[in-house]
């Protein structure tokens, strides 16, 4: 027996993770390979973004985001993600609700439907809502007859950022709760808790993480989305520009100091959120791990 | 608390996985739904629970003489164990235990001191009151199983619903747990029900047993009685191992196989097939003849690694026959493969298709 076991030892899982399965040189290559890459499509790209940001002096770029039609993009930003980040987290967490916890019709419909945000081209997003509300548009001359304004204003940007955030937090949670099965919320009733006292205290606690992953990559997007953003927006200064809109107008004014402030606002969002998120992934994946393992061996 | 079901059924779909049940489980008793998967015994306890809704008025359930079947799982007060514990992960063993007494409405609410007390209490109970502060994925399937039984108990149940207990558990602490399940029933002596597969584990462990099949209750009754006194086919099957003889039923008594036994259950006169079922460790081997009515077989295999030698015969028409007897006798016997012995059952039960 006693050879057996030091074999397995020789054999065990710490040998293929010191990476002794390449020589040297080709691991070597890889490695650089990937890093060269990296630096040059996208550390490259982003330390240019601050470097112009800030090449002629910290007083042109704060000037160029106190300046109006700057502040009024972030603010319409602002609103917009304020709107849609909510919402779509509700809606996000009702809907990995009854997928991952409900046998109904149409379950398959419902995560098509889901995914279709991130299937379908933004522009196409930002199409659809012109063709319902625009002048022309199904909805059109009902909403210019009652002074309705959704395209070329705010709601429209809302509703176009909210139809392209949509997946986010459902495709986030769904896979998680279909994991934890049902069992711990059945548990809380029989305990005499009620539907309310279960989703706070058991189903939301469970999905903490993930929600929280979810909810941060759909505001990184809100923020951030052009395409469905620029067809409804009309690009009015001031107005109906969002900060991603205000960067291209600017550019395309060869204001590139200016251009190059904003950008650098949502490229410091973005690193935010990267590191936001790679600490709550650490700690999501420990979650979902443990979900797994304790659905493993509830089954073995 | 007594149980009384009435006239309960379940249909998924098509699927009918309870047939008009009723059963009534008398206060104060340990008592064990056994069946196999599909039998409906898992559905039978849910619907005790309120944790499934039967058919739309097919029946109706009594706790003591209070109709429940309206009645929502929150308002029940069962305490229910789940199969795989189902502990709230996020929270300790503490927090898990006290859940029920926190979510209580304000005006029933215990006050903290009251809580961490009994908390307290019944951990000592379970004998892990050395754990509170752990998570459950800290502690063994037994532990956890523990405390999700803890748990349970801390709501003061009216009934406490078991769903197979210890079916996620290793062989060795399932029998353990099983032991301490019967110390602890009798210590708190509220009214339990729980849902096993495995018949070890209720006869040893339940005051009754209740065997089901199909959605349909089979037998009631102590495990001694479903034991040795099976009144159908399926039980006699089902408590145990058996070996089958086709046979036939004549006025007082029934042939099968070169043998010929009396048969005072059966009134029938008209001759008619039956089925013969004798257990392993009802088969007395001989290796010479003496005197008494036998058959002849042939011996198989010899599996001897256990407390009782299991020996696999053949007859002479080719049927394989399983029969159990002591080391002692084993050895004194010096059985041999291959060689000829002469089998006579000690007891017989015999079905025929009208019983």
């Amino acid at each position: 027996m006693a050879g057996v076991v030091s074999m397995r030892h020789q054999s065990g899982p710490g040998r293929a993770s010191q990476g002794k399965t390449e020589p040297a040189p080709v691991r070597w290559a890889l490695i650089t390979i990937a890093l060269a890459f990296l630096g040059l499509f996208l550390v490259m790209p982003l330390v240019l973004v601050f470097t112009y940001a800030f090449n002629r002096g910290l007083g042109v770029y704060f000037a160029a985001l106190t300046e109006p039609d700057a502040m009024a993009a972030i603010r319409l930003t602002l609103i917009t993600a304020a709107i849609c980040v909510p919402l779509n987290t509700v809606f996000g967490v009702c809907a990995a609700w009854s997928i991952a916890k409900f046998e109904f019709r149409g379950k398959n419909l419902l995560i098509t439907l889901i995914d279709m945000p991130f299937a379908i081209s933004p522009i196409i997003a930002g199409l659809i809502f012109v063709l319902l509300f625009g002048a022309r548009g199904w909805f059109g001359p009902w909403l210019i007859d009652n002074n309705i304004r959704i395209i070329f204003a705010t709601p429209g940007i809302v509703l176009a950022t909210m139809f392209v955030t949509f997946p986010f937090v459902a495709r986030e949670l769904i896979p998680l709760m279909q994991a934890q099965g049902t069992d711990e919320e059945q548990s809380a009733l029989t305990l005499g808790a009620s539907g309310w006292q279960m989703f706070w205290r058991v189903t939301l606690p469970n999905v903490k993480w993930g929600l929280i992953y979810g909810v941060i990559l759909c505001n990184a997007r809100a923020m951030g989305e052009f395409g469905a953003v620029s067809v409804v927006s009309g690009h009015i200064r001031g107005l109906t520009n969002t900060m991603p809109l205000h960067i291209e107008v600017l550019y395309n004014d060869y204001q590139f100091t200016a251009s190059f402030a904003v950008a650098s606002l949502l490229a410091l969002l973005a690193l935010v959120t990267l590191v936001v998120k790679s600490v709550v992934e650490w700690k999501g994946a420990r979650e979902h791990a443990q979900a797994v393992r304790e659905a493993e061996s509830e089954q073995s | 608390m007594s149980i009384e079901i009435r006239n309960i059924s379940k249909t998924f779909g098509k699927f009918k996985a309870l047939d008009d049940v009723s059963l009534t489980v008398d206060a104060g008793r340990l008592t064990a739904l056994l069946g196999p998967s599909g039998s409906g015994k898992t559905t039978l306890l849910r619907i005790m629970a309120g944790l499934e809704q039967a058919d739309r008025g097919s029946g109706q359930i009594f706790f003591h003489e209070e109709d429940v079947v309206d009645t929502h799982v929150r308002h029940r007060r069962v305490g229910f164990v789940f199969q795989h514990y189902a502990l709230f992960r996020h929270m300790t063993v503490f927090e898990n235990v006290a859940f029920g007494m926190r979510v209580q409405k304000r005006a029933a609410r215990p006050t903290k001191d009251a809580i961490k007390a009994r908390v307290h209490e019944l951990l000592g109970l379970v004998q892990l009151d050395g754990l509170s502060a752990r998570y459950p994925h800290q502690l063994s399937g037994g532990q956890r199983q523990r405390v999700a039984l803890a748990r349970a108990l801390a709501v003061q149940p009216r009934v406490l619903l078991l769903d197979e207990p210890f079916g996620a558990l290793d062989a060795k602490v399932r029998k353990e747990l099983r032991t301490w399940l019967r110390r602890l029933h009798d210590e708190i002596g509220i009214t339990s029900v729980f849902v096993t597969h495995d018949q070890d584990e209720a006869l040893e462990v339940a005051d009754e047993v209740v065997v089901m099949s199909q959605g349909k209750i089979e037998q009631v009754g102590t495990p001694d009685d479903v034991f040795h006194n099976p009144k159908t086919e399926f039980v006699m099957r089902f408590l145990g191992e058996v070996n089958t003889f086709h046979g036939r039923v004549d006025s007082g008594g029934v042939q099968f196989g070169a043998l010929h036994a009396s048969y005072p259950h059966t009134q029938r006169k008209i001759p008619g097939d039956a089925r013969v079922f004798v257990r392993p460790h009802d088969v007395t081997i001989d290796t010479k003849s003496n005197g008494l009515p036998s058959m002849l077989a042939k011996v198989e295999r010899v599996h001897s690694a256990g407390a009782f030698v299991r020996v696999v015969l053949s007859t002479e028409t080719g049927q394989t026959l399983n029969a159990e007897l002591s080391q002692e006798r084993f050895t004194s016997m010096k059985i041999e493969i291959g060689s000829e012995v002469h089998i006579r059952p000690r007891h017989i039960r015999v079905f025929t298709e009208t019983d």
